[in-house]
Protein backbone atom coordinates (compact mmCIF):
# COMPACT_ATOMS: atom_id res chain seq x y z
CA UNK A 1 0.00 0.00 0.00
CA UNK A 2 2.54 2.33 1.46
CA UNK A 3 4.46 1.74 -1.92
CA UNK A 4 2.03 2.58 -4.20
CA UNK A 5 0.82 5.94 -2.39
CA UNK A 6 4.35 7.12 -2.54
CA UNK A 7 4.78 6.14 -6.47
CA UNK A 8 1.23 8.07 -7.03
CA UNK A 9 2.45 11.76 -6.93
CA UNK A 10 5.64 10.65 -9.17
CA UNK A 11 3.38 9.50 -11.75
CA UNK A 12 1.40 12.49 -10.80
CA UNK A 13 4.59 14.94 -11.48
CA UNK A 14 5.32 12.81 -14.49
CA UNK A 15 2.04 13.10 -16.20
CA UNK A 16 2.42 17.26 -15.29
CA UNK A 17 5.55 17.38 -16.59
CA UNK A 18 4.91 15.75 -19.61
CA UNK A 19 1.80 17.55 -20.69
CA UNK A 20 3.76 20.92 -20.36
CA UNK A 21 6.68 19.45 -22.46
CA UNK A 22 4.05 18.56 -24.69
CA UNK A 23 2.21 21.76 -24.82
CA UNK A 24 5.55 23.75 -25.59
CA UNK A 25 6.62 21.47 -28.01
CA UNK A 26 3.13 22.14 -29.88
CA UNK A 27 3.85 25.67 -29.07
CA UNK A 28 7.35 25.78 -30.96
CA UNK A 29 5.99 23.50 -33.45
CA UNK A 30 3.23 25.70 -34.33
CA UNK A 31 5.22 29.29 -34.43
CA UNK A 32 7.59 27.39 -36.68
CA UNK A 33 5.03 26.52 -38.84
CA UNK A 34 3.34 29.62 -38.56
CA UNK A 35 7.08 31.07 -39.05
CA UNK A 36 7.42 28.75 -42.87
CA UNK A 37 3.92 30.10 -43.60
CA UNK A 38 4.50 33.71 -43.50
CA UNK A 39 7.95 32.89 -45.33
CA UNK A 40 6.06 31.05 -48.02
CA UNK A 41 3.41 33.86 -48.24
CA UNK A 42 6.43 36.92 -48.62
CA UNK A 43 7.75 34.75 -51.50
CA UNK A 44 4.31 34.07 -53.24
CA UNK A 45 3.45 38.16 -52.59
CA UNK A 46 6.80 38.89 -54.26
CA UNK A 47 5.75 36.97 -57.48
CA UNK A 48 4.28 39.91 -58.64
CA UNK A 49 7.08 41.82 -59.69
CA UNK A 50 8.28 38.70 -61.35
CA UNK A 51 5.27 37.73 -63.36
CA UNK A 52 2.80 40.34 -63.39
CA UNK A 53 1.14 38.85 -66.25
CA UNK A 54 -0.39 35.85 -63.89
CA UNK A 55 -2.73 38.66 -62.23
CA UNK A 56 -5.75 39.33 -63.60
CA UNK A 57 -6.74 43.02 -64.94
CA UNK A 58 -8.53 44.91 -61.80
CA UNK A 59 -11.10 45.91 -64.04
CA UNK A 60 -14.54 44.44 -62.86
CA UNK A 61 -15.91 44.08 -66.51
CA UNK A 62 -13.11 42.06 -67.30
CA UNK A 63 -12.92 39.70 -65.10
CA UNK A 64 -13.85 35.94 -65.27
CA UNK A 65 -12.68 33.87 -63.02
CA UNK A 66 -12.78 30.20 -64.82
CA UNK A 67 -11.25 31.88 -67.81
CA UNK A 68 -8.42 33.38 -65.94
CA UNK A 69 -7.46 30.04 -64.73
CA UNK A 70 -7.88 28.41 -67.78
CA UNK A 71 -5.35 31.02 -69.16
CA UNK A 72 -2.88 30.66 -66.09
CA UNK A 73 -2.85 26.60 -66.79
CA UNK A 74 -1.88 27.34 -70.53
CA UNK A 75 0.95 29.87 -69.56
CA UNK A 76 2.47 27.44 -66.98
CA UNK A 77 2.26 25.11 -70.06
CA UNK A 78 3.71 27.28 -72.65
CA UNK A 79 6.21 27.86 -69.88
CA UNK A 80 7.50 24.50 -69.71
CA UNK A 81 8.14 24.45 -73.02
CA UNK A 82 9.67 27.58 -73.72
CA UNK A 83 12.00 29.58 -71.03
CA UNK A 84 10.80 32.57 -70.39
CA UNK A 85 13.59 34.08 -67.76
CA UNK A 86 12.75 36.88 -65.12
CA UNK A 87 12.83 40.26 -66.82
CA UNK A 88 12.06 43.83 -66.52
CA UNK A 89 11.37 46.99 -68.43
CA UNK A 90 14.82 48.54 -69.13
CA UNK A 91 16.60 45.05 -69.02
CA UNK A 92 18.25 44.24 -72.64
CA UNK A 93 16.79 40.97 -74.19
CA UNK A 94 17.59 38.67 -77.21
CA UNK A 95 14.47 37.19 -78.62
CA UNK A 96 14.95 34.69 -80.66
CA UNK A 97 11.53 33.76 -83.00
CA UNK A 98 10.71 32.08 -86.39
CA UNK A 99 9.75 34.35 -89.21
CA UNK A 100 6.44 33.07 -92.01
CA UNK A 101 7.97 34.83 -94.69
CA UNK A 102 11.78 32.50 -94.05
CA UNK A 103 10.51 29.53 -92.51
CA UNK A 104 14.12 27.97 -92.61
CA UNK A 105 16.06 30.91 -90.44
CA UNK A 106 14.45 32.06 -86.72
CA UNK A 107 15.36 35.48 -86.38
CA UNK A 108 17.22 36.93 -83.65
CA UNK A 109 16.44 40.53 -82.37
CA UNK A 110 18.52 42.09 -79.50
CA UNK A 111 17.60 45.45 -77.89
CA UNK A 112 16.10 46.77 -74.77
CA UNK A 113 12.79 45.95 -73.47
CA UNK A 114 10.86 49.44 -73.41
CA UNK A 115 7.38 48.43 -71.96
CA UNK A 116 4.92 45.41 -70.91
CA UNK A 117 1.38 45.02 -70.76
CA UNK A 118 -1.70 43.27 -70.72
CA UNK A 119 -2.11 39.69 -68.70
CA UNK A 120 -3.06 36.65 -68.92
CA UNK A 121 -2.52 35.46 -72.80
CA UNK A 122 -2.16 37.92 -73.92
CA UNK A 123 1.01 39.68 -72.41
CA UNK A 124 3.51 41.29 -74.48
CA UNK A 125 6.62 43.50 -74.49
CA UNK A 126 8.17 45.81 -76.93
CA UNK A 127 12.02 45.00 -77.74
CA UNK A 128 13.68 48.65 -79.44
CA UNK A 129 16.81 48.42 -80.86
CA UNK A 130 18.70 51.47 -83.28
CA UNK A 131 19.74 49.04 -86.61
CA UNK A 132 21.21 51.40 -89.45
CA UNK A 133 20.63 54.63 -87.92
CA UNK A 134 16.91 53.43 -87.96
CA UNK A 135 14.92 52.96 -84.63
CA UNK A 136 13.09 49.41 -84.45
CA UNK A 137 10.49 48.11 -82.53
CA UNK A 138 9.53 44.80 -81.73
CA UNK A 139 5.90 44.02 -79.92
CA UNK A 140 6.31 40.19 -79.22
CA UNK A 141 3.59 38.77 -77.42
CA UNK A 142 5.06 36.19 -74.31
CA UNK A 143 2.79 33.43 -75.23
CA UNK A 144 3.00 33.33 -79.14
CA UNK A 145 4.42 29.49 -80.04
CA UNK A 146 6.91 31.31 -82.90
CA UNK A 147 8.96 31.97 -79.77
CA UNK A 148 12.31 29.65 -79.65
CA UNK A 149 13.71 31.25 -76.72
CA UNK A 150 14.03 34.87 -74.75
CA UNK A 151 17.67 35.64 -73.28
CA UNK A 152 18.21 37.92 -70.64
CA UNK A 153 21.86 39.81 -71.80
CA UNK A 154 21.74 42.65 -69.01
CA UNK A 155 19.13 42.44 -66.05
CA UNK A 156 17.77 45.57 -64.72
CA UNK A 157 15.22 48.12 -64.24
CA UNK A 158 15.23 52.27 -65.04
CA UNK A 159 13.82 54.69 -63.03
CA UNK A 160 10.43 54.42 -65.10
CA UNK A 161 7.82 51.95 -65.41
CA UNK A 162 7.59 52.60 -69.46
CA UNK A 163 10.43 53.97 -71.98
CA UNK A 164 8.50 54.77 -74.14
CA UNK A 165 10.52 58.19 -74.73
CA UNK A 166 13.51 56.24 -76.03
CA UNK A 167 11.82 57.23 -79.05
CA UNK A 168 12.58 60.65 -78.68
CA UNK A 169 15.98 60.62 -77.22
CA UNK A 170 18.89 60.61 -78.82
CA UNK A 171 19.72 57.17 -81.05
CA UNK A 172 22.89 56.13 -78.53
CA UNK A 173 20.22 55.67 -76.00
CA UNK A 174 18.72 52.90 -78.05
CA UNK A 175 21.33 51.56 -79.03
CA UNK A 176 22.61 48.39 -78.21
CA UNK A 177 25.18 45.32 -80.06
CA UNK A 178 23.25 42.73 -81.29
CA UNK A 179 26.42 40.57 -79.82
CA UNK A 180 26.30 41.40 -76.93
CA UNK A 181 27.02 39.09 -74.38
CA UNK A 182 24.66 37.99 -71.64
CA UNK A 183 26.14 39.19 -68.24
CA UNK A 184 25.63 37.16 -64.95
CA UNK A 185 24.40 38.26 -61.65
CA UNK A 186 25.43 36.52 -58.66
CA UNK A 187 22.82 34.34 -57.39
CA UNK A 188 20.45 36.03 -54.61
CA UNK A 189 21.95 39.52 -56.07
CA UNK A 190 18.84 42.14 -56.18
CA UNK A 191 17.98 43.48 -59.33
CA UNK A 192 19.81 46.84 -59.81
CA UNK A 193 18.39 49.84 -61.04
CA UNK A 194 19.72 51.77 -63.75
CA UNK A 195 19.89 55.37 -62.65
CA UNK A 196 20.98 56.68 -66.18
CA UNK A 197 19.20 60.20 -67.27
CA UNK A 198 18.66 60.29 -70.89
CA UNK A 199 18.65 62.81 -72.71
CA UNK A 200 15.86 63.75 -75.57
CA UNK A 201 16.11 65.27 -79.11
CA UNK A 202 14.46 69.28 -79.21
CA UNK A 203 11.01 69.23 -79.95
CA UNK A 204 8.61 67.99 -82.11
CA UNK A 205 8.10 64.77 -80.21
CA UNK A 206 5.71 61.93 -80.09
CA UNK A 207 3.78 62.66 -76.80
CA UNK A 208 4.24 65.54 -74.25
CA UNK A 209 7.47 64.69 -72.08
CA UNK A 210 6.97 67.34 -69.35
CA UNK A 211 3.96 66.56 -68.65
CA UNK A 212 4.39 62.88 -67.71
CA UNK A 213 6.49 63.41 -64.72
CA UNK A 214 9.55 61.28 -65.66
CA UNK A 215 12.06 60.01 -63.49
CA UNK A 216 14.73 59.00 -66.42
CA UNK A 217 15.23 62.14 -68.56
CA UNK A 218 17.42 65.03 -68.36
CA UNK A 219 15.99 68.60 -67.73
CA UNK A 220 14.04 69.34 -70.15
CA UNK A 221 15.05 72.78 -72.13
CA UNK A 222 11.41 74.29 -73.35
CA UNK A 223 9.73 77.74 -72.65
CA UNK A 224 8.33 78.40 -69.71
CA UNK A 225 4.62 78.50 -71.24
CA UNK A 226 5.37 74.46 -71.50
CA UNK A 227 5.80 73.67 -68.01
CA UNK A 228 2.95 76.32 -67.12
CA UNK A 229 0.91 74.40 -68.98
CA UNK A 230 2.00 70.88 -66.98
CA UNK A 231 1.65 72.35 -63.80
CA UNK A 232 -1.85 72.73 -64.78
CA UNK A 233 -2.67 69.80 -65.60
CA UNK A 234 -1.55 68.19 -62.60
CA UNK A 235 -3.60 66.05 -60.36
CA UNK A 236 -1.88 65.87 -57.06
CA UNK A 237 -5.09 64.61 -55.32
CA UNK A 238 -5.52 61.65 -57.38
CA UNK A 239 -2.54 59.89 -55.46
CA UNK A 240 -4.98 60.44 -52.26
CA UNK A 241 -8.00 58.54 -54.19
CA UNK A 242 -7.83 55.05 -52.04
CA UNK A 243 -10.43 53.64 -53.89
CA UNK A 244 -9.11 54.08 -57.28
CA UNK A 245 -5.43 52.87 -55.76
CA UNK A 246 -7.62 49.49 -55.00
CA UNK A 247 -9.56 49.23 -58.37
CA UNK A 248 -6.05 49.34 -60.23
CA UNK A 249 -4.63 46.62 -58.29
CA UNK A 250 -5.52 42.90 -56.94
CA UNK A 251 -5.84 42.78 -53.11
CA UNK A 252 -3.08 40.60 -51.32
CA UNK A 253 -5.77 37.27 -50.39
CA UNK A 254 -6.65 37.39 -54.46
CA UNK A 255 -2.71 37.50 -55.29
CA UNK A 256 -1.89 34.71 -52.69
CA UNK A 257 -4.75 32.70 -54.04
CA UNK A 258 -3.50 33.14 -57.85
CA UNK A 259 -0.18 32.13 -57.45
CA UNK A 260 -0.28 29.55 -54.89
CA UNK A 261 -2.41 27.81 -57.83
CA UNK A 262 0.87 27.89 -59.99
CA UNK A 263 3.60 28.52 -57.25
CA UNK A 264 4.60 24.87 -57.24
CA UNK A 265 5.14 24.76 -61.22
CA UNK A 266 7.00 28.12 -61.14
CA UNK A 267 9.43 26.83 -58.74
CA UNK A 268 10.11 23.69 -60.62
CA UNK A 269 10.82 25.95 -63.52
CA UNK A 270 13.06 28.39 -62.12
CA UNK A 271 15.27 25.56 -59.99
CA UNK A 272 15.81 23.92 -63.34
CA UNK A 273 17.10 27.56 -64.81
CA UNK A 274 19.71 27.54 -62.13
CA UNK A 275 20.51 23.72 -62.97
CA UNK A 276 21.09 25.23 -66.36
CA UNK A 277 22.95 28.28 -65.36
CA UNK A 278 25.29 26.17 -63.40
CA UNK A 279 25.99 24.23 -66.35
CA UNK A 280 26.70 27.09 -68.96
CA UNK A 281 29.21 28.40 -66.24
CA UNK A 282 31.27 25.68 -65.99
CA UNK A 283 31.34 24.97 -69.93
CA UNK A 284 32.51 28.32 -70.78
CA UNK A 285 36.53 28.00 -69.74
CA UNK A 286 36.72 25.13 -71.31
CA UNK A 287 35.29 26.08 -74.52
CA UNK A 288 38.16 28.91 -74.56
CA UNK A 289 40.53 26.56 -73.92
CA UNK B 1 -6.70 44.60 -71.15
CA UNK B 2 -4.20 46.17 -68.76
CA UNK B 3 -1.91 45.09 -66.25
CA UNK B 4 -2.59 44.84 -62.45
CA UNK B 5 -0.96 47.55 -60.83
CA UNK B 6 1.88 45.68 -58.30
CA UNK B 7 3.87 48.57 -56.75
CA UNK B 8 1.47 48.77 -53.59
CA UNK B 9 0.14 46.05 -51.25
CA UNK B 10 -3.31 46.31 -50.39
CA UNK B 11 -5.53 44.31 -48.49
CA UNK B 12 -9.07 42.55 -49.64
CA UNK B 13 -12.26 45.00 -48.25
CA UNK B 14 -14.64 42.72 -46.32
CA UNK B 15 -17.51 45.24 -48.02
CA UNK B 16 -18.67 44.89 -51.61
CA UNK B 17 -16.93 47.15 -53.66
CA UNK B 18 -19.05 49.14 -56.05
CA UNK B 19 -18.07 48.48 -60.22
CA UNK B 20 -17.85 52.05 -60.15
CA UNK B 21 -17.32 54.91 -58.42
CA UNK B 22 -19.76 57.74 -58.04
CA UNK B 23 -19.13 61.59 -59.54
CA UNK B 24 -20.76 63.66 -57.30
CA UNK B 25 -20.72 66.55 -59.23
CA UNK B 26 -19.07 69.53 -58.28
CA UNK B 27 -18.06 72.83 -59.07
CA UNK B 28 -14.41 71.85 -58.03
CA UNK B 29 -13.99 68.81 -60.13
CA UNK B 30 -12.71 65.84 -58.79
CA UNK B 31 -11.26 67.62 -56.01
CA UNK B 32 -14.38 68.82 -54.53
CA UNK B 33 -15.50 65.25 -54.23
CA UNK B 34 -12.62 64.17 -52.40
CA UNK B 35 -13.16 66.82 -50.14
CA UNK B 36 -16.93 65.93 -49.52
CA UNK B 37 -16.01 62.31 -48.97
CA UNK B 38 -12.98 63.72 -46.80
CA UNK B 39 -15.36 65.66 -44.13
CA UNK B 40 -17.99 62.36 -44.08
CA UNK B 41 -14.63 60.10 -43.33
CA UNK B 42 -13.52 62.69 -40.67
CA UNK B 43 -17.09 62.98 -39.14
CA UNK B 44 -17.39 58.91 -38.63
CA UNK B 45 -14.47 58.39 -37.41
CA UNK B 46 -14.84 61.00 -34.49
CA UNK B 47 -18.63 60.23 -33.92
CA UNK B 48 -18.67 56.87 -34.51
CA UNK B 49 -22.32 57.12 -35.87
CA UNK B 50 -23.43 59.27 -38.38
CA UNK B 51 -26.54 60.09 -40.56
CA UNK B 52 -26.98 61.19 -43.97
CA UNK B 53 -27.42 60.97 -47.30
CA UNK B 54 -27.14 57.41 -48.52
CA UNK B 55 -25.05 57.56 -51.95
CA UNK B 56 -22.51 59.55 -49.86
CA UNK B 57 -22.73 57.39 -46.82
CA UNK B 58 -22.21 54.28 -49.69
CA UNK B 59 -19.41 56.39 -51.03
CA UNK B 60 -17.64 57.21 -47.78
CA UNK B 61 -17.57 53.72 -46.24
CA UNK B 62 -15.55 52.09 -49.11
CA UNK B 63 -13.04 55.23 -48.45
CA UNK B 64 -13.62 54.69 -44.07
CA UNK B 65 -12.53 50.73 -44.88
CA UNK B 66 -9.58 51.57 -46.90
CA UNK B 67 -8.21 53.91 -44.44
CA UNK B 68 -8.72 51.70 -41.60
CA UNK B 69 -8.05 48.89 -43.43
CA UNK B 70 -4.40 50.71 -44.53
CA UNK B 71 -3.96 51.57 -40.55
CA UNK B 72 -3.54 47.98 -39.56
CA UNK B 73 -1.66 46.92 -42.06
CA UNK B 74 0.99 49.44 -42.48
CA UNK B 75 0.86 50.89 -38.49
CA UNK B 76 1.74 54.80 -37.72
CA UNK B 77 5.67 54.21 -38.74
CA UNK B 78 4.58 54.00 -42.87
CA UNK B 79 5.05 57.04 -44.26
CA UNK B 80 2.34 57.13 -47.29
CA UNK B 81 -0.64 55.78 -44.86
CA UNK B 82 0.22 58.37 -41.84
CA UNK B 83 0.30 61.13 -45.38
CA UNK B 84 -3.33 59.34 -46.20
CA UNK B 85 -4.12 59.66 -42.59
CA UNK B 86 -3.16 63.47 -42.69
CA UNK B 87 -4.84 63.93 -46.05
CA UNK B 88 -8.04 62.18 -44.73
CA UNK B 89 -8.84 63.29 -41.56
CA UNK B 90 -9.66 66.77 -41.18
CA UNK B 91 -9.41 67.53 -37.58
CA UNK B 92 -5.80 65.77 -37.06
CA UNK B 93 -6.33 64.49 -33.58
CA UNK B 94 -8.16 61.80 -35.04
CA UNK B 95 -5.42 60.71 -37.04
CA UNK B 96 -4.20 59.37 -32.85
CA UNK B 97 -7.58 57.69 -32.45
CA UNK B 98 -7.11 56.03 -36.13
CA UNK B 99 -3.80 54.37 -34.96
CA UNK B 100 -4.57 53.44 -31.33
CA UNK B 101 -7.99 53.45 -30.75
CA UNK B 102 -9.46 52.17 -33.89
CA UNK B 103 -7.04 49.74 -35.46
CA UNK B 104 -6.42 47.78 -32.22
CA UNK B 105 -10.55 47.43 -32.27
CA UNK B 106 -10.33 46.27 -35.65
CA UNK B 107 -7.45 43.99 -35.68
CA UNK B 108 -8.62 40.40 -35.61
CA UNK B 109 -11.91 41.46 -37.55
CA UNK B 110 -12.75 39.02 -39.90
CA UNK B 111 -16.41 40.85 -41.30
CA UNK B 112 -16.06 45.01 -42.02
CA UNK B 113 -15.31 47.58 -39.96
CA UNK B 114 -18.64 49.35 -40.66
CA UNK B 115 -22.21 49.31 -40.54
CA UNK B 116 -24.53 50.94 -43.44
CA UNK B 117 -28.12 50.70 -42.49
CA UNK B 118 -30.87 52.50 -44.50
CA UNK B 119 -32.60 55.33 -42.64
CA UNK B 120 -36.49 56.31 -43.09
CA UNK B 121 -36.52 59.52 -44.85
CA UNK B 122 -38.72 62.59 -43.26
CA UNK B 123 -42.13 62.55 -44.43
CA UNK B 124 -43.16 65.24 -45.88
CA UNK B 125 -39.75 66.11 -47.28
CA UNK B 126 -36.67 65.90 -49.40
CA UNK B 127 -36.81 62.74 -51.21
CA UNK B 128 -33.25 61.80 -50.31
CA UNK B 129 -33.06 58.37 -49.18
CA UNK B 130 -31.17 58.69 -45.73
CA UNK B 131 -28.41 55.67 -44.10
CA UNK B 132 -27.06 55.48 -40.87
CA UNK B 133 -22.92 55.06 -40.81
CA UNK B 134 -21.54 53.52 -38.04
CA UNK B 135 -18.37 51.82 -37.23
CA UNK B 136 -18.25 48.79 -35.58
CA UNK B 137 -18.10 48.25 -31.92
CA UNK B 138 -19.31 52.06 -31.11
CA UNK B 139 -20.69 52.45 -27.38
CA UNK B 140 -24.03 53.65 -29.00
CA UNK B 141 -27.31 51.20 -28.43
CA UNK B 142 -27.39 48.94 -31.41
CA UNK B 143 -30.06 50.20 -34.18
CA UNK B 144 -31.09 46.99 -35.36
CA UNK B 145 -33.86 45.45 -33.01
CA UNK B 146 -33.40 42.11 -30.93
CA UNK B 147 -33.66 39.21 -33.22
CA UNK B 148 -32.90 36.45 -30.54
CA UNK B 149 -36.55 36.45 -29.72
CA UNK B 150 -39.76 36.08 -31.29
CA UNK B 151 -42.57 34.56 -30.23
CA UNK B 152 -44.17 33.18 -33.32
CA UNK B 153 -41.23 30.80 -34.23
CA UNK B 154 -42.75 27.02 -33.62
CA UNK B 155 -41.01 26.37 -30.95
CA UNK B 156 -41.78 29.49 -28.79
CA UNK B 157 -45.43 28.71 -29.29
CA UNK B 158 -45.17 25.75 -28.16
CA UNK B 159 -43.31 26.59 -25.04
CA UNK B 160 -45.72 28.96 -24.47
CA UNK B 161 -49.04 26.41 -24.83
CA UNK B 162 -46.82 23.82 -22.46
CA UNK B 163 -46.34 26.87 -19.65
CA UNK B 164 -50.06 27.70 -20.14
CA UNK B 165 -50.68 23.49 -19.54
CA UNK B 166 -48.80 23.36 -16.50
CA UNK B 167 -50.33 26.66 -14.96
CA UNK B 168 -53.80 25.02 -15.50
CA UNK B 169 -52.60 21.61 -13.72
CA UNK B 170 -50.67 23.58 -11.03
CA UNK B 171 -54.15 25.64 -10.46
CA UNK B 172 -56.05 22.76 -10.03
CA UNK B 173 -54.27 20.89 -7.78
CA UNK B 174 -54.14 24.44 -5.17
CA UNK B 175 -58.31 23.96 -5.54
CA UNK B 176 -58.19 20.67 -4.73
CA UNK B 177 -56.25 21.55 -1.68
CA UNK B 178 -58.18 24.40 -0.58
CA UNK B 179 -61.35 22.24 -0.85
CA UNK B 180 -59.81 19.38 0.95
CA UNK B 181 -58.96 22.22 4.18
CA UNK B 182 -62.37 23.87 3.88
CA UNK B 183 -64.66 20.66 4.31
CA UNK B 184 -61.97 19.77 7.20
CA UNK B 185 -62.94 22.92 8.66
CA UNK B 186 -66.51 21.87 8.23
CA UNK B 187 -65.84 18.66 10.06
CA UNK B 188 -64.02 19.94 12.65
CA UNK B 189 -65.64 23.07 14.28
CA UNK B 190 -63.83 23.27 17.15
CA UNK B 191 -60.48 23.91 15.63
CA UNK B 192 -61.58 27.30 14.42
CA UNK B 193 -58.89 29.14 15.68
CA UNK B 194 -56.36 27.03 12.97
CA UNK B 195 -58.18 27.80 9.98
CA UNK B 196 -57.48 31.58 9.20
CA UNK B 197 -53.37 30.94 9.27
CA UNK B 198 -54.29 27.85 7.03
CA UNK B 199 -56.06 29.92 4.59
CA UNK B 200 -53.33 32.24 4.60
CA UNK B 201 -50.19 29.56 4.20
CA UNK B 202 -52.59 28.60 1.25
CA UNK B 203 -52.59 31.96 -0.06
CA UNK B 204 -49.29 32.84 0.07
CA UNK B 205 -48.38 29.52 -1.41
CA UNK B 206 -50.37 30.20 -4.47
CA UNK B 207 -48.48 33.69 -4.85
CA UNK B 208 -45.13 32.15 -4.92
CA UNK B 209 -46.13 29.78 -7.93
CA UNK B 210 -47.84 32.14 -9.56
CA UNK B 211 -44.52 34.32 -9.41
CA UNK B 212 -42.06 31.79 -10.04
CA UNK B 213 -44.13 30.50 -13.04
CA UNK B 214 -44.58 33.90 -14.38
CA UNK B 215 -40.43 34.58 -13.87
Amino acid sequence: MLSIFSKRPCIKCFSETSKILLRCSSQTATSTIERNKDQLKRQIVEYRHVYPEFLPDPKIEYRNLIREKLERADMVARRTQVDIPEFYVGSILAVTSSDRHNPEKPHRFVGICIKREYCGLRASFIVRNMIDHQGIEIMYNMYDPTIHKVEVLRLEKRLDDELLYLRDALPEYSTFDSNMDAEILPEGTPVPINPIKVKLKPRPWLERWERKNLKGIEELDLPERFFKRAKELEKPWEKYDLMKEYMRTIPEEEQIEIFSEVQAELHKLEVQRKKMKRKRVIVKPSKLA
Amino acid sequence: MNQAEVSKLVSQLKTTVNPRLRKFRNPEGPEGRLDKLRKTVTALIKHERIELNYPRADEARMYAERLISDAIRYGDTHKTTMEMADYWLVEKQLIHKLFKVLAPRFQNYDISYTRLIRAPRPYPGPEDLKAVLELRGNPYPSLRPNGSYNRNLIHNVLLEEAKKAYRAKKYAEIAAKIDAVETAVGLNTNSQTDVPENDEVVAKEVEDKSTKEEK
